[in-house]
């Protein structure tokens, strides 16, 4: 009886003990995610998060809408002082230097060292890495990643009396081509943008050339931008010239020129790719894509990375950052890469998903797919004006130069002075935020 | 009456008043301090660095063709809501204001415009004014033979159609205060008028508009106020500002600056000179109100 | 036909005519929100009301998570107007029926606030928000608004011209200034209580850049970020006749507060301006 009784104490012990072990071992460590997905790309995001969640139960992210890019820097930047933030926070691409410079993070390159372990960071694609990197090393994790290219419809091409399979690659063609069209009556107008401050920057980056000095903002802090030369001014030249002949016709500041597009009012849209999957969608013809128009005669750079990417708050706990680091190598895993390029139109961020993606047939249902891949590995990597833009106050200073834009279109200043005038104000925010983050 | 009416309950007043003091000092005076602060340093975004810099964002304020864009466009804006809404809602009043049956209908079907929100006020607006498929640019098409209506090309226009979105939510509580005030003018010195052979137009000028005067300068100052303010939802629904800065006033300015490009030092700065605009209209309006309270002694 | 009788009708055919076009906007809205996508983008654009409302209506539902967004904003409507009431209330109280140390310059305090709207110190109040970390909560929503000039004003020129012997009365009969308070003063206060409660009502459903910037998720968004939602999206056009069946809806809470109080809202008005 004596050692019954023993045995079942030890038994009870025993089973004590494995619950109180099971317990601690089940509570996973959490961590939050801010980002600003919003429409179908929320729906993409949330399921990728449940895969993670489920394949790694010792973890769990707890993903957070909180508004757009703005919005949710702002909230970002608001927690901060009270340590109330996100361990991880997407921010929009023109926020990287401000990331870059803010203190409050930890890039993302010393992570592995941090929790002792070594990463292959040649795996992931590499203009796009050289966006979010300083000197090297990567500071953000690549996350919904675009560039910008010519969208046109083939419909209208074919009714127009042109080749629909013979889009303009240079914008003297688009100047032609867009004569033919209005000669021909089939639009008012021929083609739109997005984002123009972005399609600027990629008519510089596009031709290898820069946009500020100090190596883009990526050596140094910029002290000034440096696209008001000949060629900035033949740009701009260019594009109010194709706007008082009607070819060219402004379409806001982001998205709105989508509808045009859309409903066949316009025949061609230069935007950005992560267009794509909506646009083929709500369009009720044949879309086609192409490279981003060049100038003729002038050197060979790349189309510039846009979108966004992850950070990682600073002075989080082992666990925490365990957690975090899990979690973005799960997002760079091929498998997961290609579930959100089909689900948004982003690219990969996985080297190897492009290939696997061709293997697997998926571009031969819709070449369309294919462009951006196509423009932005077969462009340079090496240069910096073929790498990105990385300012400090690059918020304000895009409107600037949209304010600039719209004034030239509107006949209000000579392309030339609207230009000068635009660089003439971004140069100021420049200098303030030297003098805010000057050694 | 304004004595101790309950003299022995030293402490009571305070503790009465205590809650609205503290919610005022806590949310209201307090930030309003700190905002001032702010005007005079530049920081970064995340606030590793701040330096004083003085009255430096006033002044590029006061240079930046910007801000005095934005300062213009408010005031036309909001004189476009104070001329024209107090206009109508007066002559509107007037009408009211006879010895017509069902007084109570119309003062209903008139007034409701008030209950509806600026932001909502604008919605409908803009639907209505939607460049290739509103109701507005279709008719106007109609009339002028193929003339499209685009407030996104058109800065002037954008800000009409956002004054008179303005102006048309804010008619209804107009025309109650201006009713209120005419049912005060007393009966016999307009009949007494009438007696001395003074035209409905001469006696409305004459007795009636200087009888106003407190109603209508309050009316004034709320008006300002709300096209200064309370607008700012109008604002972001119809135009964003836009198009490039056709509709950006002051707050919406203030908001950009401050929330999306982060830049507080300069957001403070524009706060302060709003409050500073504000202030000297509302000693203005006490000025009038005082001085008209005397004469109709 | 005698002329007043010409007269007085061409007033009503004016004043009828006056209310067409002012209620057109929101007849337009009312039509908008019963076609369907198509309809909608008729051209010319459709005035004859269609049958798709419900359906309208439930998909404008599921986008914004509409019933809690309602629930929101009647929550901190209904809220902050009563609490802005009882705080004007006393308030007004102790500045007529008492004397006591700095009531001029405490007063004065509070008549500063209506030249301090939010956006005058819209930076610093952002960030006691997120330092008290309310920000996403409804402590961030309402407890900013709960002073009120209109309020102390509005209470203070009725109690003003209450008769000195209420208050005399009510101490003679051994009562305390609470019990006159609530007993005496509330009751005859109805009134101008009620034209406080449609002020405020009004005034809190009509939030926009506050909310907008205090909170950011689905859940504690107000009903006017809603239709902000509806309309954000970035490549396609706005729909029309989804976003017009959030607007109706949205429309109707101030509106019925209005017309049910509205006798005491405009008697409360007229009282204000009886000078």
């Amino acid at each position: 009886m004596n050692s019954r009784k023993s045995f079942l104490i030890v038994l009870v012990l025993t089973l004590c003990l494995l619950l109180a072990a099971g317990t601690a071992l089940a509570k996973p460590v959490t961590i939050t995610f801010w980002h600003a997905m919003s429409g179908s790309r929320l729906g993409v995001v949330e399921s990728i998060i449940e895969g993670f969640n489920a394949t790694h139960p010792e973890f769990e992210v707890k993903p957070l809408f909180t508004g757009s890019y703005a919005e949710t820097l702002t909230k970002y930047v608001a927690a901060y002082p009270s340590k109330t933030g996100p361990n991880i926070v997407q921010s929009y691409e023109v926020g990287t230097q401000t990331m870059i410079d803010s203190g409050a993070i930890t890039p993302v390159y010393k992570i592995p060292e941090m929790l002792g372990e070594t990463w292959d960071w040649a795996q992931y694609v590499i203009p796009i890495t050289n966006y979010y990197s300083v000197d090297g090393n990567l500071w953000s994790m690549p996350f919904n990643s675009s560039t910008a290219m010519l969208y046109y419809n083939k419909d209208l091409f074919e009714k127009a009396g042109l080749d629909p399979n013979k889009p303009p690659t240079t914008w003297k063609e688009m100047e032609e081509c867009g004569e033919k069209f209005l000669a021909s009556g089939v639009v008012d107008h021929v083609y739109s943008t997005g984002w123009p401050d972005w399609i600027f920057e990629q008519a510089l980056a596009i031709h290898d050339h820069l946009y500020a000095d100090n190596d883009n903002g990526r050596s140094g802090l910029a002290t000034k931008v440096v696209f008001n030369d000949d060629f900035g001014h033949m740009i701009f030249d260019t594009w109010t010239r194709l706007h008082d002949k009607g070819i060219y016709i402004f379409g806001g500041a982001e998205y709105s020129a989508n509808t045009a597009f859309n409903s066949g009012q316009i025949a061609m849209l230069i935007q950005s790719t992560s267009s794509l999957a909506g646009i083929i969608k709500a369009a009720e013809f044949k879309v086609g894509t192409s490279f981003y128009p060049r100038f003729e005669g002038y050197p060979v750079g790349n189309s510039i990375i846009g979108g966004g990417s992850l950070w990682v708050t600073k002075g989080q706990s082992e666990e925490e950052l365990r957690a975090v680091w899990e979690f973005l190598k799960y997002l760079g895993q091929e498998d997961i890469a290609i579930q959100w390029h089909k689900g948004t139109g982003y690219f990969p961020v996985s080297g190897a998903a492009l290939k696997t993606l061709l293997d697997e047939g998926w571009f031969s249902e819709d070449q369309a797919y294919l462009t951006a891949f196509l423009q932005i590995l077969s462009g340079k990597r090496d240069t910096a004006a073929s790498t990105g833009v990385r300012l400090g106050p690059f918020v304000a200073m895009r409107e600037d130069l949209v304010s600039g834009l719209e004034k030239a279109l509107a006949g209000q200043l000579s392309p030339k002075d609207a230009l000068n005038e635009a660089a003439e104000k971004m140069n100021l925010k420049l200098k303030d935020y030297l003098e805010l983050h000057g050694k | 009456m304004n004595e101790d009416k309950f003299p022995g309950h030293k402490f009571l007043p305070y503790i009465l008043i205590t809650p609205s003091i503290a919610v005022i000092i806590i949310f209201l005076i307090g930030p309003f301090i700190q905002s001032v602060y702010t005007s005079f340093f530049v920081s970064t975004t995340f606030g590793t660095n701040t330096i004083f810099v003085g009255l430096r964002n006033y002044i590029r304020l006061f240079s930046s063709p910007d801000y005095l864009n934005s300062a213009v466009v408010t005031f036309k804006f909001a004189a476009f809501v104070i001329i024209v809404g107090l206009s109508i809602a007066l002559a509107i009043a007037q009408l009211l204001n006879q010895k017509i049956r069902g007084v109570g209908f119309y003062q209903v079907a008139l007034i409701w415009t008030y209950a509806i929100s600026p932001t909502i006020a604008g919605v409908i607006w803009a639907s209505m004014f939607a460049p290739s498929t509103g109701l507005i640019p279709y008719i106007i098409s109609k009339i002028s033979g193929g003339y499209t209506l685009n407030w996104m090309t058109n800065g002037q226009l954008a800000l009409f159609i956002v004054a008179a979105a303005a102006t048309w939510k804010m008619l209804g509580y107009n025309i109650i205060f201006f009713l209120a005030g005419l049912q005060n003018v007393p009966g016999e010195l307009l009949e007494a008028a009438q007696i001395d052979g003074a035209s409905p137009w001469k006696a409305f000028w004459r007795i009636t508009f200087p009888m106003l005067s407190p109603t209508t300068s309050f009316l004034l100052f709320v008006n300002m106020l709300y096209a200064f303010f309370q607008v700012f939802g109008l604002i972001d629904i119809m135009t964003h500002g836009g198009p490039g800065n056709a509709t950006e006033i002051l707050v919406y300015k203030l908001y950009r600056d401050g929330f999306i490009h982060l830049n507080t030092g300069s957001a403070s700065a524009q706060s302060f000179i709003i409050f500073f605009v504000i202030s000297v209209v509302a000693i203005i309006q006490l000025r009038i109100v005082t001085r008209k309270s005397i004469y109709s002694r | 036909m005698t002329r007043k009788t010409r007269q007085e009708i061409f007033i009503h055919a004016i004043l009828i005519l006056l209310v067409i076009v002012l209620a057109f906007p929101v007849f337009f809205a009312l039509v908008t929100s019963t076609l369907s996508l198509q309809e909608s983008y008729q051209y010319p654009p459709k005035l004859i009301p269609g049958n798709q409302f419900m359906n309208n209506l439930k998909d404008a539902w599921e986008r914004i998570n509409m019933g809690r967004l309602f629930f929101n904003s009647t929550l901190i409507s209904v809220v902050v107007a009563i609490v802005k009431t009882i705080l004007a209330l006393l308030a007004a109280f102790a500045y007529t029926h008492f004397k006591f140390r700095g009531q001029g310059l405490l007063f004065s305090m509070c008549m500063i606030t209506q030249m301090l709207p939010l956006p005058v110190r819209i930076i610093p109040t952002y960030q006691l928000m997120a330092s008290f970390n309310w920000i996403n909560s409804y402590y961030a929503l309402m407890v900013p608004f709960f002073a009120s000039t209109t309020g102390l004003l509005l209470f203070r020129q009725f109690y003003m011209t209450v008769p000195a012997d209420l208050p005399d009365a009510a101490r003679v009969d051994g009562a305390g200034p609470m019990r006159y308070f609530w007993q005496i003063l509330i009751p005859i206060s109805k009134t101008n209580i009620a034209a406080l409660f449609v002020i405020e009502f009004i005034f809190m459903w009509s939030q926009y850049l506050w909310p907008l910037i205090v909170t950011t998720t689905r859940e504690m968004r107000v009903i006017q970020i809603g239709i902000k939602m509806l309309l954000a999206s970035e490549q396609i056009a706005p729909e029309w006749n989804i976003i017009m069946a959030a607007t109706v809806i949205a429309m109707l809470p101030p509106l019925i507060v209005l017309l049910v109080l509205r006798k005491s809202f405009v008697e409360g008005i007229a009282m204000q301006t009886t000078k």
